[in-house]
Order: structure tokens, then C-alpha cells, then sequence
């Protein structure tokens, strides 16, 4: 969990040149790379309700406005809202001396406790949907508009293609220029780019009316500077914002809202194509089919414990390293030759000159206490530069001088380690065993204030 | 249970029959319970500078805090009066000048010694009213902001609740005995 906090102190250089904490990289197995969230390429799996999990495709997904149909927010906090069972008596019609009990649904925020009745919105006798829906006022409009840009696209389209094809056959756009009877397009299978014809277009781009400009409003009644403001019946403008074609002033105003679909990403190296996040398809699901994040494969550094600094002193930190692969790994440090960031160093850093090992992730045994551990003898260390081992982790001496008077004190230096690739391409090469490869990281630290 | 037997020694607190106030929790200075309230253990009631008096159909969650707390501004003596049918949740910080029926005080949530709380009031978890203020009626205070809005019903009566308690907390805490009847309490005192 302590790899979540404090994140930006030690920061790994992206293959895109940004510096990002370790637990935002993803290390693609197939360029050896570190990749970022910026320098990766989104792609969106399927659209679905963060509430009930119900996954659409996108095509039905922007039918229903990127909303789910059965969950809703509430207009006031913006809490998902609950739907809440009572019982209804009425007497019967029949016989007046029984009633009828029929059970009714409304639904309620948790958090804020608004309910459907707050507003006078009459119980369902469903549980789910069946929830009246709102009339966009402009809905009129906005679909003429609509209309009017998608035949835009289409004669923009067309004429893009007539230009193509113009290019070849310049005597099919002078036969159509002259009214010429469009057969022979017809029977060269060409009927399509014969029904967007520039008549058509224009046709809708006359009917639509333009937009008006307002230049003068209606000046605010006089109640509103006589009457005190009831600000428990106004709606506040997070409330408003919230629903932009309605944007409803008054508390009674405000109806339920459809919550939001959330997207289902993948991630894809920009360079390989080959996917790094991929998750399962079930939304239910937590798992990944594929997860190739940099702290699954590179060892992660930090900074032990804070450490005080004088200007042009020595001080010894302490930094740790953690193995998060299951082999034994080997990890030099080394100064970074030609750095082009300058600006970042502020402090002169004495690294150990001696390999490095780091004991294989052995996920049993991390959950055994054992002090007795003869690690330490086992890997030979030499006391000056190893703090301590602890399974997979050590805890590793370096020497950093302050080169500033004050302010923050901030190293960086070259991360080489070990990566055994079992990528498939790499495993199918004759020998079965995995590849070994050296990987390079720039790793920026920021150790503290002077 | 270390602590058992501690709140009985205290001779000003007065249980009404019917209220279930478990002998693990610390009830100090002159305190009235009415009948069926609910009284979890490891809660707090102080009546330093004045008596609480504490009505019907209440449950006091574990480690709240009630005080009737004696601020500069002289009103010490006077009575904190908790009405009916209130809900401290866990946690609760209350030193409340007066705190009428049907309100709810989230977990958490803290209400400061110079505030009166009306009826039908929900104090969201975490939420705190520090200055002085009458909180109006059916208001609910929720969310990091403290943000207020009114709503149209009060909270409901959490009769089950009271009813589940009653059968259950006998069972697996040692309950202070009740020393008032009930009628007679509530127009006694």
C-alpha cells in the first residue's frame, strides 16, 4: 500500500520523456519499454452502468444518450439513488369494507435524502424504470441541426469522392454537370454517390432557420430585489449544470437523473500494437486478461526514511529496492551520461559501484515472520552498502552532497535490472528458458528540503 | 466487564421503565432516561454543567458523546432536553443546547454547544455545526461541505429498530435497572 503514498517522490522517466511514479508506468513486454497514459492509445471495450453493470454496445449506448435506462442520480448531491418499497392501501371499489394493498416504489438518495416525493413525483408500482421522462425543449432543433450536419458530412463526402474520381474520369462529372442521365453511374454500381448529389443538400441546408441572436433581455421583476431570496427552494448552479437542457431554478423543479455510463478501456502500445491493459470481459469481473504495469516487472525504489541536509555536506539516505519478480535479479545503479535534463539535479549522488541482488518474490514465504534469515550470507553483502535484506527487498546505502543552499534536494541517476522476457515470441526462440534482458530506466528522486 | 457496575453507583441518574441503558457505558451528573430509549454500551452522557434529560424512543449508538456542556456565556444550570424519538449514531459528539423530536445525528457528526436543534433534523455523518444557530425544522445537513436542504417529512420512527434492540441487548450486556415508573416520571420531573 505505501507504493500509493507519497507517490511523486520517486518518479521513472517515461519512454516519452515525462517523469511519472512507478505505479502509473506499464512496461510493454514487447518494445522493453516503459509506457505512460499519455503515450498509449486508448481504446474504448464497451460502454456500462457503473450501478447495475449492464454493458450495451456503443451504437446502443449513444442511442440512449450515454445513459443507463434503469439507474439514476440524484439531483441534489449527485449520489446514486435507491429505490425504496412501501405499501399503498386504497379501498377496494368493489367491496368497501376491505382495501386493497398494493405495494409502490420511490426512489431516495442515502446521502442527502431526497426522494422522488420531495419534487411530487407520483410513486411507480414497478421497481425499475417506468419513471417519466423529460421533454428537451429544443429537442425540436437540436434534431434538425443534427440532421442538417449529417447531410453536410454526407456532400462533403461525396464531393471528396467525386474529386477522386474526377481525377480518373473527368467526362462522369461533365455528364452529370449537363443533367446528363446518371444510367451509366448507375450501372458502374455507383448509385450511391449518385443520391447524395449536391440537390439533396442543398435542399436541407435551406430549411434549416439560423439561429437568432439575443440582444436584449427581459429586466428582472421587481420581487426579485423586494422579496428575500428563499434559498432553500433555489436550486443550486451545480444542480442547474447538471441537467443543461432543463437547468431547473427552483427545488421542485429538479427531476431524477439517468447516471452516467462509464467506458471499459483497453491500453495499446503506440509502437508494437500489442495490448497492455486488457480487461476481462465480464464488467462484474475485477480480473485482467492482460496487465502489463511497470510494477509487476520493474523493481521498485524508494526512499526509506527522511533524511536532513546540509549544503555541500554529505549525507547518507537510504533508498530501497524491491524485487517484484519471482527469479533472483540483478540491479546496477549508475550516474546518467549526457543528462539532458540539468535543471532537475540539485545534489551530487555517491552510488554503489558493486552489483546488486535482489531475491526472487516468493509470495508464500512474505506472509512467514522470520528473523532468522540467513539471507544476508547467502548473497555475500557487504555491510557498507547493504542496510538490510528482507525477502525480496534491500535496503541499500548511497551518499548524496547537496549542491543547493536551500530547497529540495533532488537526485537521478540510471536503474539497470534484469527482465526475463516471457513474452511468447521470445520463449519460442529455441532454448525454453527465458530471455535475458537488461533494462534501463532514468529514475528522478526527490529526497527532501534542505 | 471492568466497568461493571459503574453507572449504578451514580444516584442522580433516573431510568424510566422500559429503557434499556447497558451498564457499560458512562453516565455521569444528573441524567433522566425516558422509557424505551436505547442506550448502547460504551456510550458517553455528562451532565456537567446541568441535568440532560433525555426523552421516549431514543437510541444512543456506541461512543457517543452527549454533554451538557457549561460555556462562558452563563448558561450553565440550564437543562439539556433531548426529546422523543432521536437517533445518535456511532460516534456522535453532541453538546447540543436543546435537541427536539425526530432528528437523526449521523456517525461522526458533531454538534457544538451553542446550536438547538429543532425537529426532523438529520445532521449527515461527519458534519459539524460549530456556531450558534437554531436549526430549522426537517433540515438535513450532509456532505463534506455541510451543504443544507430542506426535505418534506421527517425522518420515520425507528420503532423495528427499538423493538429488535429491546430483545437482543438483554441478551449479551448487563442492563442498569430501571428506578422510575414511567407515567409518573416524565410529569414528575
Amino acid at each position: 500500500m505505501a507504493t500509493y503514498m507519497d507517490v511523486n517522490l520517486v518518479k521513472y522517466l517515461c519512454s516519452c520523456g515525462k517523469k511519472f511514479p512507478i505505479c502509473r508506468l506499464y512496461l510493454c513486454k514487447h518494445c522493453l519499454k516503459p509506457r505512460c497514459i499519455d503515450c498509449v492509445q486508448h481504446e474504448v471495450d464497451t460502454p456500462y452502468c457503473p450501478n447495475c453493470l449492464e454493458t450495451m454496445p456503443t451504437g446502443e449506448a449513444k442511442l440512449k444518450k450515454n445513459r443507463c435506462s434503469n439507474c439514476f442520480d440524484c439531483p441534489v448531491c449527485g449520489h446514486t439513488l435507491m429505490t425504496r418499497a412501501t405499501t399503498h392501501t386504497t379501498p377496494n371499489p368493489e367491496d368497501p369494507t376491505k382495501v386493497i394493498t398494493k405495494k409502490m416504489y420511490y426512489m431516495a438518495c442515502g446521502f442527502c435524502r431526497w426522494t422522488t416525493r420531495d419534487v411530487n413525483l407520483p410513486d411507480q408500482s414497478v421497481a425499475t424504470g417506468n419513471w417519466p421522462e423529460l421533454e428537451n425543449p429544443n429537442s425540436k432543433r437540436i434534431s434538425t441541426l443534427l440532421d442538417n450536419y449529417r447531410a453536410m458530412a454526407q456532400i462533403e463526402k461525396a464531393e471528396r469522392e467525386r474529386k477522386k474520381y474526377v481525377k480518373r474520369r473527368s467526362h462522369l462529372y461533365l455528364q452529370e454537370k449537363y443533367g446528363l442521365p446518371s444510367s451509366a453511374m448507375k450501372r458502374k454500381g455507383l448509385s450511391s454517390l449518385a443520391s447524395l448529389s449536391q440537390k439533396d443538400g442543398d435542399k436541407v441546408l435551406g430549411e434549416l432557420e439560423p439561429s437568432a441572436t439575443v440582444d436584449s433581455f427581459e429586466p428582472l421583476p421587481n420581487d426579485f430585489f423586494t422579496q428575500p431570496a428563499a434559498l432553500d427552494k433555489t436550486t443550486k448552479l451545480p444542480n442547474r449544470l447538471n441537467v443543461p437542457e432543463f437547468q431547473p431554478e427552483e427545488t421542485g423543479k429538479l427531476h431524477i437523473i439517468h447516471k452516467h455510463l462509464l467506458m471499459r478501456k483497453s491500453l495499446r502500445c503506440k509502437e508494437c500494437e500489442h495490448n497492455l491493459i486488457k480487461a476481462d470481459f465480464n464488467p462484474v469481473s475485477i480480473k485482467f486478461k492482460i496487465q502489463l504495469t511497470a510494477l509487476n516487472h520493474v523493481p521498485e525504489l524508494r526512499i526509506l526514511n527522511p533524511c536532513t541536509f546540509t549544503y555541500n555536506k554529505e549525507s547518507v539516505v537510504t533508498l530501497t529496492l524491491s524485487n517484484p519478480s519471482v527469479f533472483n535479479t540483478t540491479v546496477t545503479l549508475a550516474a546518467i551520461e549526457n543528462e539532458t535534463d540539468t535543471d532537475y539535479c540539485t545534489g551530487k549522488i555517491d552510488l554503489p559501484k558493486k552489483e546488486l541482488v535482489l531475491a526472487g518474490r516468493d509470495e508464500p514465504s512474505m506472509h512467514v515472520y522470520d528473523d532468522s534469515s540467513q539471507a544476508h550470507l547467502d548473497f555475500k553483502d557487504d555491510p557498507k552498502v547493504i542496510a538490510f535484506r528482507k525477502a525480496n527487498k534491500i535496503g541499500f546505502i548511497v551518499k548524496v552532497t547537496p549542491l543547493v543552499k536551500e530547497g529540495d534536494v533532488r537526485v537521478c541517476f540510471l536503474l539497470k535490472h534484469e527482465f526475463r522476457n516471457t513474452t511468447v515470441a521470445a520463449l519460442q526462440s529455441e532454448s525454453k528458458e527465458p530471455e535475458i534482458v537488461w533494462l534501463e530506466h532514468k529514475v528522478y528522486i526527490s529526497l527532501g528540503q534542505i | 466487564m471492568a466497568s461493571h457496575g459503574k453507572g449504578t453507583n451514580n444516584p442522580n441518574v433516573k431510568i424510566a421503565a422500559g429503557a434499556m441503558v447497558c451498564e457499560d457505558c458512562e453516565l455521569i451528573g444528573d441524567i433522566t432516561i425516558g422509557s424505551r430509549t436505547i442506550i448502547h454500551p460504551k456510550a458517553k452522557i455528562v451532565a456537567e454543567a446541568g441535568p440532560i434529560v433525555i426523552g421516549d424512543f431514543n437510541i444512543i449508538e456506541e461512543l457517543v458523546t452527549i454533554t451538557n456542556k457549561s460555556s462562558s456565556d452563563g448558561n450553565s444550570g440550564k437543562v439539556l432536553i433531548i426529546g422523543n424519538n432521536n437517533v445518535f449514531e456511532v460516534g456522535a459528539n453532541v453538546e447540543a443546547i436543546r435537541i427536539g423530536d425526530h432528528n437523526v445525528i449521523e456517525g461522526k457528526a458533531s454538534v457544538g454547544s451553542q446550536v438547538e436543534v429543532s425537529n426532523g433534523c438529520i445532521i449527515g455523518a461527519g458534519c459539524q455545526l460549530n456556531m450558534p444557530e437554531l436549526v430549522p425544522e426537517n433540515t438535513v445537513v450532509y456532505g463534506g461541505k455541510c451543504e443544507r436542504r430542506t426535505q418534506r417529512e421527517r425522518p420515520p420512527a425507528q420503532t423495528l429498530q427499538i423493538d429488535f434492540l429491546t430483545k437482543i441487548l438483554p441478551n449479551y450486556h448487563y442492563l442498569m435497572k430501571p428506578n422510575l415508573q414511567p407515567r409518573q416520571a416524565s410529569v414528575k420531573k
